[in-house]
């Protein structure tokens, strides 16, 4: 079962592109306050600029690098931040594994790219196109590349705001930017609940979301997340529920 | 030292994008696996968003005046009559925002 490439040959690449890269924009907004954020905050933490800048750069990590940065600033030892990191990042995994059919066929630039930003915006662009009725299954590459890169660098040009203003911007977790990436979710999410097990799915891991947050589990979001995946294939497999 | 943990952290996260995009990583995915993953993302999101609408500093929030938890619900009740997912972002975005500036 090997899902078909379909690159839209109507438009140009840059046409894609920019495509991707408005399909984004909300999301794009959202992290800007977090951008922000990882730049005063690493400067706060005693990197210099240029180390707060590749922080954003290379780690390319929103809630990975705010948790680093909080640890280095704490002292704790190196062991223990890329456990943390393993931790947090071990959703990429899910994500990897989900894009494989589409991406690993693609020429090694595409590969190392594509993957490179893969990041949770990216996967739920791309889950969202994925579920298109008109286009079922489709994978743009171009399209993919205006949804990451364009993330990407608002992410970094945040970042560079967030080191050069450092703490002159009060406040920035308290303006609830945060309902910009529920929103965006929840539109995503509520038109891919097609059939009784993505309901059962999606039930399950908001509770157990929740659930892992009030009581501060680690890794709560994947522990969730794989919980609503199994409930749901099996509700699907014990009904014979056609996918 | 920070420029080491940041390579590290930088290898860590890139390896854990990229592992499975690897064409010669010798596994194949079967399709009970493949039907296991078509709910990641659905899964995900919405471990992602759960928390955000319904926790507020630690605690349960399920009251109404929750401007998470209201706009919430108008976005799903947006998304399910529209379909549109940039039209359900910006609108519930457009309300909740209202409505924050208007209880400050």
């Amino acid at each position: 079962m090997s899902l078909p490439l379909i690159d839209d040959l109507k438009h140009t690449p840059s046409q894609r592109w920019f495509k991707g890269a408005l399909a984004v924009l909300p999301l794009s907004i959202a992290v800007i306050p977090w951008g922000i954020l990882a730049g005063s905050l690493a400067l706060d933490a005693g990197l210099n600029p240029l180390e707060s800048q590749a922080m954003s750069a290379i780690v390319f990590a929103g809630a990975a690098q705010l948790v680093a940065v909080g640890m280095i600033k704490a002292g704790v030892g190196l062991g223990s931040i890329l456990i943390t990191t393993l931790l947090i990042t071990s959703r990429h995994f899910l994500y990897s594994m989900a894009m494989r059919p589409n991406i690993s066929p693609l020429p090694l630039k595409w590969r190392l790219t594509l993957g490179f930003l893969l990041t949770d915006e990216l996967f739920a662009i791309l889950a969202a196109g994925k579920q298109s009725k008109n286009k079922p299954q489709s994978f743009d590459r171009w399209y993919a590349l205006g949804v990451g890169l364009s993330f990407y660098l608002v992410w970094n040009m945040a970042t560079l705001v967030g080191i050069i203003a450092g703490s002159q911007i009060p406040n920035l977790d308290s303006w609830g930017l945060d309902f910009a990436i529920a929103a965006t979710f929840i539109a995503i999410v509520t038109p891919q609940i097609n059939r009784p097990s993505i309901l059962i799915c999606v039930l399950v891991s908001l509770v157990a979301s929740v659930v892992c947050e009030l009581f501060q589990v680690p890794s709560g979001l994947l522990i969730a997340a794989i919980m609503g995946m199994t409930v749901g294939t099996l509700y699907a497999k014990a009904t014979g529920e056609k996918p | 030292m920070i420029t080491l943990t940041i390579c590290l952290m930088a290898c860590i996260i890139f390896l854990s994008r990229y592992g499975f995009l690897e064409p010669r990583l010798p596994i194949t995915l079967n399709a009970a696996t493949l039907r296991f993953l078509s709910y990641s993302a659905p899964a995900v999101l919405t471990a992602i968003w759960g928390p955000i609408v319904f926790v507020s500093e630690h605690e349960l929030n399920l009251n109404w005046q929750n401007h998470y938890l209201v706009c919430a619900v108008f976005a799903i009740v947006l998304a399910i009559t529209t379909r549109n997912t940039l039209l359900t972002t910006i609108v519930s975005m457009m309300l909740f925002f209202g409505l924050r500036a208007w209880y400050m």
